[in-house]
Formats: structure tokens, C-alpha cells, sequence
């Protein structure tokens, strides 16, 4: 009960945080998100006999979710807008956007409640819904005016990558700090095969499966030298990789090969005409173009559709929905499967789980190769859709962010994975920025004029930024976060159960030295 | 046929030579019990037996197959099994998922049914605690656990590692009469003990091992009234 309290003022307050910093229809687009998700969670958990009772529950957290939408716009509306230097809303204006929100969000618990009493279907409609919301986003995004789409599609780029750390880092228990070498690779290997730097443009829906593909081997070969290793060793080992892949990219700007036979020859005459030049001969060859990266990359085409134009969200949004969900049926097959049990036994101890006969060396492998083959995936995406790559896209903090949206959202749990990269993607991406923005103009119209001192002045102007304290409030999440709920959001129940016992963990621990 | 015989075994941690020329064989059918002091170099032979570890020197040949050229896996799939010192049960497993990774090595779904069916009846304990995490288990359930989760694999050769560690003597009782009835049922086992009087009860025979080395060996009736078994292992004077 206290839980479901809880999670509904979290709710209100972030539908509350997002009327006041975007204003317009962000309040309905937002009542119907969170409506939905509000009623949700206000049925966990409880026996649902009717849909009498769902709808009870689910209009009541629709509801409070809409007052507090309601009480945001007339904020908003009032007084927030005039102190950014724009001038008020009317009040029939401020009634209708607000209005729409509660409605729309009291609606959209009513729904889920009602889907929710249906008893034994109740997953399946569940995902029905969610279904229906993630197809129907990008139109109700035009619709309201939010501009929302193009965050999204970065979202589930991330998403993807997410998903695949999580069979790396949940499932085999390995710690990769380097992740974001294999998201470079798959952008990279798209870039090499559909671009001019190297003449080649295949078609994008050959080349995104041959980048998985690279990206797959390439974690093959990554991994094997760190087999022998453990915990801290390995993190330092594939935080070495991450750091060398972007700068192997991003120095293959000169590039001459000779044959070697002839080249030793030539170097042993003292007659460099000798050697016979294999590649890059009259000029050196330029593989990566460096720190300009690769630019034009080609797109991807569909009959109907013609080729996907940079500014038009709406086929780019629909092929990375598609890749996610794909990725998320894929993962969740693995997970139960032999391999999925091989991963879960050497991440739990690997001398048993070699006693039992599991193969250390292919499990590893297939966990690196399966992690990365993902994140190939997300390059692949990546970079057709900025139609560009550069080295500094792809550096440690990517790596970071990825891991903690895994570890935010519950090691090894794929809900809680992609709960914690909307979360973290959300507020960085979106939230953030929008707030730097508002928090600006709001400097500028209401505080600054106000001030006498120079000297103050200056410093305000400077130093109220947000944007500029992105990685402390990132850190200062994951520190409040490992205090308030170490297991993660949404926990897997193996590992909810080893928190709750520590003295059992610390008992495993000492048995295995 | 023998079953297993090791020759002039020789196995390495680094620099520290642990084994030195070890050589041991077990018949089909037999109990052989392994006795020694701490760090004698029991678990090192069952780890070596195992392809856990490699020894640098020797040969061992498992119904005349050569295992030391064998990874691991491949070991447990010819028949060969261990419940390991310290148990080493998966902590954040059910009892259920424990011994389903027991028979990892295995195929037949049919099989697995049965033997489940089997260690749950050798061990009701298990069978009340089916759904229970491994890491939550007393200290005697998780013996119990390592050796069904053991015999999941359907071994030829069981090798168990200090069965009775810590164990009350109630139970240390029981745990043997069920290894004499796993042994009854037609698997051989090679036995390591610190609990040298309990061991030869069950055992044929027995090798006594010193810093690395086999020092005796004999029938399990021999080594009981042997003088400086009794004096060593059987704390008589
Ligand atoms: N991982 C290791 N690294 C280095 N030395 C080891 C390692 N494991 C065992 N040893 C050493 O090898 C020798 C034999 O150890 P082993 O574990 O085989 O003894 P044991 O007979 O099983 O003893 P216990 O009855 O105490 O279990 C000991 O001297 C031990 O210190
Ligand atoms: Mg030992």
C-alpha cells in the first residue's frame, strides 16, 4: 500500500515536472503515458476479481495523476510563463490543456484498470497496451506538438545496447567496462560498407546483420584474451579495449601496405622502389577519415516508403521499435535456454559450473559474442541514421551510461533494463536539457535585470546551468539509488533474495577462497 | 578392466609442487577411500581426475580412455562426477535448478526424469526444500544438495570430497549409509575423508597420502589395524 503511494507521488511529480518545463500538450501526452503506467502499477499485486474493481483502481490512480497534471498547467499557465519573458495563457487556454491532461490521464486508467480485471489474460493484455502505445507514440507525438519522436529513437538506440550488456554483465556476470567498442565496430563496419570512403554502398538491410555479425567476432576476439581473468582484472582489461577501439578508428587515416617479402628486400637493398605496394599507393589510403569520421552514410530504402530522409522521425522510430522488440524476444528465448543456464551457473561459480560440464571458454565467448552482437545492431542503426560516425561518439562514457542504465534498472532482468534506459535517457536527453533552457530564459528576463552587482551577474549568468552538471547529477542518482534500492528498480528475484541475506553472501564468498 | 588408474601423477599450483608422483587405481564396484592430513593433496588429485587442474607429468586413463588430454566437459560426459570441497552448491539456484545444472552434460529428457526422481528419494530432505535457493540451505542439506546435484550426471565414477565436513555425527551416520547405498546401486566412488574411522567402514580399500605422496595403501581392514593409521588418523594411541 505505502509502495503504491509512493510510486503514484513519483509519478505525479515527474507528470507535474513535465507540464511545468514543456508546457502546451505535454500534459495530455503525459497523463496518457503515465495514466496507463499509473494504473498499472496500482493493480500489482493485488486480486483483481472483477473489472469492476480494475477500473476502481485504475480511474483512482488516473486521477490523482490528472490533479496533479491540472495543478502543473495552471502553474505553468500563470506564473511560470510570464517569468521566461513570454506573456500568460488565457484562462480558458490554461482549462483546456490542463483539462485535457486529467481527462486524458483519468481515461488511460480507466482503460488499463478495466484491461487489468480481465483476469487470467491479464499479461497478455498488458502487453497488447504496451503495444499500443509504443505504435501509436510518434502520431499522438505530431498530433500534440511535443516533439518527442526523435529523443525516443535515441532512447531505444540505447536500448538496444542496453539489452546487450545485460547478457554480458546479468546473465554471465562478467564485468565489461568497454562495452562502447562494439557499438563503434557495428558503426564503423556500416560505415566502411555503405559509404564513399571506400566505394562500397550495399544495402542497409544486408549491412546491418553483417555489422551485428562483425561485431559479434570482434567480441569473440576481444574476450578471448580476458578469459582467464575475473572481476576487477576483467573490467580493466575491457576498459582497455573500449579506449583502443575508438582510437584505432580514429588513426586508420594513412594507410599504406606493402607486400612484406618485398618490402624486406627492398629495406635490406637500401631500394625502397622495391617493395610492391598493395594498398594506398599513390596516396595514403583513408579508411576512417580520422576525426571527421565517415560521412555520408547511406540509408536504409523501403518500397513504399522511398529512402528515410533525416528529419522524417517516423520510419526511422518504427525500424528501431523493430529492433528492440526483436532483440527483446531473442534475449528472452536465451535466457531459459542451455546457454541462458551456462551463463547463470559460471556466474555463480565457475569452478562448479566447470565441475557440472560446462564449457568455461565457449560460455564466455558466447556471452561476449552475444552482448556485442547487439550493440552491433545499435551501430548499424546509428550510423545510418545520423548519416555520419565520429570517434568521439563512441568514448568511456557511453560504456558508463549503458552499465548504469543495467545496474539502475535490475541486473539480468530485461523489464528493468529498459526501465532504466527510458530513465536515464529520459532525463538526459530530454528532461535536461528542456530545463536548461527553461531555467535560462528565466535567468534572463526575471533575475538578471534585477541584479545590481556585475560581478554577481556574470556568475549567475555562467554558472546556473544544468547541462554543465549532467555528470554530477548522474552520479548523485547512482549514489542515492545503490542506498535506497541496491537491487535495482526492477529486480530479478534471484538477486533481490542474495541483498536481503547478506551474511549468506558473505558466507558463498568465503566458501570460494 | 580397471576403471581409473592414475600413474606417476604429477600436478602443479605454480611453483608449489603438490602432488609428486601419484599413482592409484579404483576397480568397477569398489569404495576407495583417499586418507590423509590438511593439505595432503586429496582435492588436488580429485581436481586433477576432474580436468580441473592439469597435471604436468603422468597419466590417467578412465576405462582406458586417457583423461589427461580431456577438457572437463568432456570428462563428466564419460561418466565421471564430483561433489566438490566446500560443496559449492549455486547459492541463488532453487534445489530444483541445482540439479538440473547437475545434468547439464545431458540430453535425455526422459533420464533426468528419473534420476531427479531417484536423488529426491535417496535424499527427502531435497524433496521438501525442492523450491528453496541453494545459498539458504543448512550446511547438511547442502551436502545433500552437492551429492544428488552430483549424481545427476549419472556418473560411473562418483568422487566426493569430505562429504561429512561439518556435519553433525547424526548426520555425518546418515550421509554414509547413503553413499554405501549409492555404491550398492552400481557406482563406484572414490572417496576423500578427513573422518578416516567412518571412511573405512564403507570403504574396499584406501590409499594414505603425505605431503603429495601415497605413503599406504591396502584393504580398508588392513589400514584400520594398521599402526600408524591408528595413531594418526584414528587418534588412538
Ligand atoms: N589454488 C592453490 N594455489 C596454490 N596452492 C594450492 C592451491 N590449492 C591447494 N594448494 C596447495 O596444495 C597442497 C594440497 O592441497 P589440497 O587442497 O589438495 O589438500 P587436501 O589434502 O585436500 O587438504 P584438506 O584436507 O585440508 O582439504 C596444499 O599444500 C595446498 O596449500
Ligand atoms: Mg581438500
Amino acid at each position: 500500500m505505502a509502495q503504491a503511494i509512493k510510486s503514484r507521488n513519483i509519478l505525479g511529480a515527474i507528470a507535474a515536472l513535465t507540464v511545468l518545463l514543456f508546457g502546451g500538450w505535454s500534459g495530455a501526452v503525459i497523463g496518457w503515458l503515465l495514466g496507463t503506467g499509473a494504473a498499472f502499477i496500482a493493480c500489482q499485486g493485488k486480486k483483481i476479481t472483477s473489472a469492476k474493481t480494475g477500473i476502481r483502481l485504475g480511474v483512482n490512480a488516473g486521477l490523482g495523476l490528472g490533479i496533479w497534471i491540472l495543478i502543473a498547467s495552471l502553474v505553468q499557465g500563470f506564473l511560470l510563463l510570464p517569468t521566461t519573458g513570454q506573456s500568460a495563457l488565457g484562462i480558458i487556454q490554461v482549462l483546456t490543456l490542463g483539462g485535457a491532461g486529467l481527462v486524458v490521464a483519468t481515461l488511460s486508467g480507466w482503460l488499463m484498470g478495466a484491461a487489468q480485471g480481465l483476469g487470467p489474460r491479464r499479461q497478455r493484455i498488458t502487453v497488447a497496451f504496451l503495444a499500443v502505445i509504443l505504435i501509436t507514440f510518434p502520431l499522438i507525438d505530431q498530433l500534440a506538438d511535443t516533439n518527442w519522436t526523435a529523443t525516443v529513437i535515441q532512447i531505444l538506440i540505447f536500448a538496444l545496447l542496453a539489452l546487450g550488456l545485460n547478457i554480458v554483465v546479468g546473465y554471465a556476470g562478467l564485468l565489461d567496462l568497454g562495452y562502447a567498442a562494439f557499438f563503434a565496430i557495428g558503426a564503423y563496419t556500416t560505415g566502411f560498407l555503405s559509404s564513399p570512403q571506400i566505394n562500397l554502398e550495399w544495402n542497409f538491410w544486408l549491412v546491418i546483420w553483417i555489422a551485428a555479425a562483425v561485431a559479434a567476432v570482434a567480441g569473440v576476439i576481444l574476450g578471448a584474451p580476458t578469459l582467464r581473468l575475473r572481476g576487477d582484472y576483467l573490467a580493466i582489461v575491457t576498459l582497455g579495449f573500449g579506449e583502443i577501439v575508438p582510437v584505432v578508428f580514429r588513426n586508420l587515416t594513412q594507410i599504406q601496405i606493402y607486400e612484406p617479402i618485398s618490402k624486406i628486400f627492398a629495406s635490406l637493398l637500401g631500394q625502397p622502389k622495391l617493395a610492391i605496394c598493395l594498398v594506398g599507393c599513390d596516396r595514403p589510403f583513408n579508411l576512417t577519415g580520422g576525426e571527421a569520421g565517415i560521412n555520408p552514410i547511406g540509408r536504409p530504402a523501403l518500397p513504399l516508403i522511398g529512402t528515410f530522409q533525416s528529419g522524417k522521425y517516423l520510419p526511422w522510430y518504427y525500424l528501431v521499435l523493430l529492433l528492440v522488440v526483436l532483440s527483446v524476444l531473442m534475449i528472452s528465448r536465451l535466457r531459459g535456454s542451455r546457454l541462458g543456464r551456462a551463463w547463470a551457473a559460471i556466474r555463480e561459480d565457475e569452478l562448479a559450473a566447470s565441475a557440472m560440464g560446462i564449457n568455461l571458454v565457449q560460455t564466455k565467448l558466447m556471452a561476449f559474442a552475444m552482448g556485442a552482437f547487439f550493440a552491433g545492431f545499435a551501430g548499424a542503426f546509428y550510423g545510418a541514421y545520423i548519416s555520419a560516425i565520429f570517434p568521439s561518439v563512441f568514448d568511456f562514457s557511453v560504456s558508463v551510461i549503458v552499465l548504469c542504465m543495467v545496474i539502475l534498472g535490475g541486473l539480468g532482468n530485461i523489464t528493468g533494463v529498459l526501465l532504466g534506459c527510458v530513465i536515464i535517457m529520459a532525463a538526459d536527453r530530454l528532461y535536461l536539457p528542456q530545463l536548461a533552457q527553461v531555467l535560462k530564459s528565466m535567468l534572463n528576463t526575471s533575475v538578471l535585470p534585477n541584479v545590481a552587482n556585475p560581478a554577481l551577474r556574470d556568475f549567475l549568468a555562467t554558472s546556473v546551468d544544468p547541462l554543465q552538471m549532467r555528470l554530477f547529477l548522474f552520479g548523485l542518482t547512482l549514489v542515492v539509488m545503490m542506498i535506497v534500492r541496491p537491487e535495482g528498480l526492477v529486480p530479478n528475484a534471484e538477486r533481490q533474495a542474495e541483498l536481503q541475506s547478506p551474511d549468506e553472501e558473505s558466507l558463498a564468498e568465503v566458501r570460494s577462497l | 578392466m580397471t576403471m581409473l588408474e592414475l600413474k606417476d601423477i604429477h600436478t602443479y599450483y605454480g611453483n608449489i609442487h603438490a602432488l609428486k608422483g601419484i599413482s592409484l587405481r579404483v576397480e568397477p564396484g569398489e569404495v576407495v577411500t583417499l586418507l590423509g592430513s590438511n593439505g595432503a593433496g586429496k582435492t588436488t588429485i580429485l581436481r586433477s581426475i576432474q580436468g580441473l587442474l592439469r597435471p604436468r607429468q603422468g597419466t590417467i586413463r578412465f576405462e582406458n580412455k586417457a583423461l589427461e588430454i580431456l577438457p572437463a566437459q568432456a570428462i563428466v560426459r564419460l561418466g565421471i562426477s564430483q561433489s566438490p570441497e566446500g560443496r559449492l552448491i549455486f547459492p541463488r539456484m532453487t534445489v530444483k535448478e541445482n540439479l538440473e545444472m547437475g545434468a547439464f552434460s545431458r540430453r535425455d529428457t526422459l533420464g533426468i526424469k528419473t534420476d531427479t526422481e531417484r536423488a529426491l528419494t535417496l535424499f527427502p530432505r531435497l524433496r521438501e526444500r525442492i523450491n528453496q535457493k541453494g545459498g539458504t540451505l543448512s550446511g547438511g542439506e547442502q551436502q545433500m544438495l552437492a551429492i544428488a546435484r552430483a549424481l545427476m550426471a549419472r556418473p560411473r565414477l562418483l568422487l566426493l570430497d569430505e562429504p561429512s565436513m561439518g556435519l553433525a555425527p547424526m548426520l555425518v551416520t546418515q550421509i554414509f549409509s547413503i553413499i554405501q547405498d549409492i555404491n550398492n546401486q552400481g557406482t563406484t566412488i572414490l572417496l576423500v575423508e578427513q573422518n578416516a574411522r567412518m571412511a573405512l567402514t564403507v570403504a574396499h580399500r584406501g590409499y594414505v597420502l603425505q605431503t603429495g605422496q601415497i605413503v599406504l595403501t591396502g584393504t580398508a581392514k588392513d589400514l584400520q589395524s594398521n599402526e600408524i593409521v591408528r595413531k594418526a588418523y584414528l587418534g588412538e594411541t
